[in-house]
């Protein structure tokens, strides 16, 4: 396992240093942010001193060499648009979307297995075709309507829920956008579920347990969901690291201020350090993300852990 | 039936949850805190920066105060942390201070830190907004002749000094010089208490605040992007004012008031490319666009047609104008006129839209495009970016360029006309595409002029823009919404555009 971590680790940090360096290069691409900044009347000096205060007139070279110069003291850079440190601004972000995107999953995934597995318990009934509806409908929502018309409802008209903000992150201020964001994931894995239920219900060892005598809910639940879980894991994790990457929408909405509003609003403002420290760092999480799937896989299926 | 077990199992937590949420009732402000959700969050809390709208609205007259401030009635100049000024000589304004004045930190307020906090914001090695956007050409040299009497000394004639003087705050003396304070002091009558980036920022009442003592105790500033949620907020008393809430948003007339928010819409003409150098052909644009129709529609019902680039209340301003009427028979005859003394009248000229500029800007542009297509131009439309457009907007101009009409829109609040027609109309503005030796005749005589003479010589050159030279399309002088809860007494103004002054603020 040692082993394997470490080359993980490598593998990740060389595919890091390459999406760094492309960040770099395409966010200048996109010009000198000097207009955006100052105001129209701001005389034609006061732009050419503003660009140089901040070496947008340096070589692109010249500037990605300070980068470096300065990634190497673990610094990221001064946000232009907060006058605070990039990676402060960045990790005040990320624990609010990583809140977002755990919980969301856990609900989702858990949700997904009991319907998933129940659907695929006897498919074509009432409940199974039921649920296809339902999350074929949930997986094709679009969050931005949902999300308005939940606060216009739950909040507004029935007065239950506050319309947004994280509110010292009470347990009310997590359930709309809790809610809207679940919504997709939760669709997309009962399919997901169902269909590897379906597979493993009718497999041979669940044939074999069933002769044995071995008790419904122990063929569902320990026998046929133990194979099945892990395409589900496969998708569950490329969910969560969308997630993880900025639930933008949300945040947006319900004023959450995670990291993928405050990526967006850099890449509006090119505030070149703030978008470079937001990819760093989610790119990390989502490496650790990738290490806790692998894990996952080894203790779900023995021939993996095996090889 | 295992599984409709399960199911009720699963629905039984959110139902309860739902249920303590009717009990607790959401967070109904009925206290004397007054919360305010913006709409969006202000990246700094700086004063220097307090000309930008949302950092205003916290900042201006709230916490930091100026020397004079600008009525949004008539855009006369009135008192604040000076008490009276007068110009010594043509480079020279003394400026007398108020007594017994104190900063939040305890400091005294007198001329010696009124000068630092105007070097402070002036600081050429940093760019705090108010000094680019309002002293971009001014050098000003501030010194104390006493205690409480302030001499401002200019390297050119600056009649309006006392003008420009109420857009410039003032911070206390121990303020870090560097732009970025996180802990802004000032002389008003809130006390900045804190900022939490994402989140919320608190002012509280300042008890030792020189003026009278406001009612609301305090002010909470949120901020939610989306135009729905702030207007949702209000409605569910989780917020008393959103300042800035769209169109299809203000629905409650109760609620809801729309205010001149100080901005005019315009087409600016590029008047040295063919065939937009001739008069008759910036004639029949302006004849050729129905702005009746797109009242209403497109624009909000209460947006006024415009004849001036600033609004009615700023000084300067000429109501004699009259609106172009939408006459595209008339459009057509002073094109074929045009086109038969040899003007290129069929040459493409590009609409440049800048997205997002106003509500249905594209929109605007789309409606624009077929108008002056129905009149016969030759027209296409192009929507750019901000930054792309502020390019194409600000000197050094391409040379390169063709013929373009400009979707844009300018923002005077300041009470004085000087604001706009330099920048706008000027030989040497940054952003002028005209040169005309009358109008630069009257900007240079107007700036050095007071009063009534100062206001007829602005309104002699808006006249002359509007009915000899016709630089622009003229559009519509604009509107805002703001939402208040009921429970407040407050009325927006011309001012709401960049500040909202928590002391103004009455309960019903």
């Amino acid at each position: 396992m040692g082993t394997y971590l470490a080359r993980r680790a490598v593998h990740s940090f060389v595919s890091l240093a390459g999406l760094l360096i492309l960040v770099f290069f395409l966010a200048r691409l996109t010009g000198d942010p000097t207009n955006l900044y100052l105001p129209l009347d701001a005389t034609l000096e006061a732009r050419q001193e503003f660009a140089e205060r901040h070496g947008f007139n340096d070589p692109v070279i010249v500037q990605f060499g300070r980068f470096l110069s300065g990634l190497a003291e673990f610094d990221l850079g001064t946000s232009i648009r907060k006058h605070r440190p990039a990676a402060d601004v960045v990790l005040e972000a990320i624990p609010v979307t990583l809140g977002l995107a755990a919980v969301t999953m856990i609900v989702a995934l858990l949700g997904a297995i009991v319907v998933g597995s129940l659907a695929a318990y006897r498919p074509g009934r009432i409940f199974d075709r039921l649920a296809s509806v339902i999350s074929l409908a949930s997986a094709s929502a679009p969050d931005f309507w949902v999300a308005i018309t939940a606060i216009l409802l739950f909040a507004v008209t029935l007065g239950w829920l506050p319309t947004s903000g994280t509110g010292g992150f009470a347990i009310e201020y997590w359930i709309m956008p809790i809610g809207v964001l679940l919504i997709r994931p939760f669709g997309l894995m009962v399919q997901v579920v169902r269909g590897s239920m379906l597979t493993a219900l009718s497999s041979a060892y669940v044939k074999t347990a069933r002769a044995k005598g071995v008790t419904e809910r122990a063929v569902i639940f320990v026998h046929a969901l133990r194979n099945g879980m892990l395409p589900v894991i496969t998708v569950a994790s490329d969910q969560a690291a969308g997630i993880a990457n900025g639930a933008v929408i949300v945040e947006t909405i319900f004023g959450w201020p995670g990291v993928g509003k405050l990526m967006i609003d850099s890449i509006l403002y090119r505030d070149f350090a703030v978008i470079q420290a937001s990819i760093l760092i989610t790119a990390a999480v989502i490496f650790t993300i990738n290490i806790v799937v692998d894990i996952a896989y080894a203790v779900l299926d023995p021939r993996i852990r095996h090889h | 039936m295992k599984w409709r077990m399960t199911l009720f199992g699963l629905s039984l937590p959110l139902a309860a949850g739902a249920l303590a949420m009717m009990i607790a009732g959401g967070a109904v402000a009925q206290d004397k805190t007054v919360t305010v959700v913006l709409s969006e969050e202000p990246d700094i809390v700086d004063p220097c920066e307090s000309s930008r709208s949302n950092i205003g609205r916290i900042v201006k007259q709230n916490i930091t105060e100026t020397l004079t401030e600008i009525d949004p009635k008539d855009g006369s100049i009135t008192p604040r942390l000076a008490t009276a000024w007068e110009q010594v000589d043509e480079l020279t304004w003394r400026f007398t201070l108020r007594e017994g004045v104190k900063f939040h930190d305890g400091s005294d307020f007198n001329a010696e830190n009124a000068v630092i906090a105007i070097n402070r914001t002036l600081n050429p090695n940093q760019d705090c907004e108010v000094r680019l956007k309002f002293f971009g050409n001014i050098k000003l040299m501030p010194a104390a002749v006493d205690t409480y009497t302030l001499e401002v000394k200019t390297e050119t004639p600056q009649p309006i000094l006392p003008t420009l003087m109420g857009t410039m705050t003032i911070t206390g003396p121990k303020t870090q010089e560097a732009k970025g304070t996180q802990n802004p002091v000032g002389t008003g009558p809130y006390k900045f208490v804190s900022w939490t980036p994402g989140q919320e920022v608190v002012l509280e009442r300042f008890d030792g605040y020189w003026g009278d003592k406001p009612e609301a105790e305090g002010a909470r500033y949120i901020w939610r992007n989306e135009s729905a949620v702030r207007a949702a907020m209000v409605a569910t008393g989780e917020a008393d004012i959103a300042p800035n809430i769209a169109l299809q948003d203000a629905t409650d007339p109760k609620m809801d008031f729309s205010y001149f928010n100080s901005e005019t819409s315009r087409l600016r003409i590029d008047l040295t490319r063919a065939p937009l150098d001739d008069i008759r052909v910036r004639q029949a644009l302006n004849y050729a666009i129905d702005r009746e129709a797109m009242r209403g529609t497109i624009f909000s019902k209460d947006v006024v047609p415009s004849t001036n680039l600033v609004v009615p209340s700023i000084s300067g301003h000429n109501p004699d104008l009259k609106v172009w009427p939408y006459d595209p028979a008339k459009a057509k005859e002073l094109l074929a006129a045009a086109k038969a003394d040899g003007v290129p009248v069929d040459n493409e000229i590009t609409i440049l839209g800048r997205l997002g500029i106003y509500p249905n800007a594209t929109e605007a542009m789309e409606a624009t495009h077929a108008m002056l297509q129905e009149a016969g131009f030759n027209v296409k439309l192009q929507m750019v970016e901000v930054n792309q457009w502020v390019d194409i907007f600000t000197r050094p101009y391409a040379e390169d360029r063709g013929p373009v009409l400009q979707q844009a829109q300018h923002d005077n609040n300041s009470g004085d006309a000087v604001f706009t027609v330099f920048f706008k109309y000027g030989c040497e503005g940054p952003q002028s595409t005209i040169c005309d030796k009358e109008i630069d005749r009257l900007i240079a005589e107007a700036s050095a002029a007071t009063g009534d003479k100062r206001r007829e010589l602005w309104q002699a050159l808006f006249r002359r823009l509007h009915e000899d030279i016709v630089p622009d399309v003229m559009m519509f002088h604009m509107v805002g919404y703001t939402r208040i809860n009921p429970r407040l007494d407050f009325t927006p103004s011309l001012s709401t555009n960049s500040e909202l002054q928590i002391s103004q603020i009455k309960f019903n």
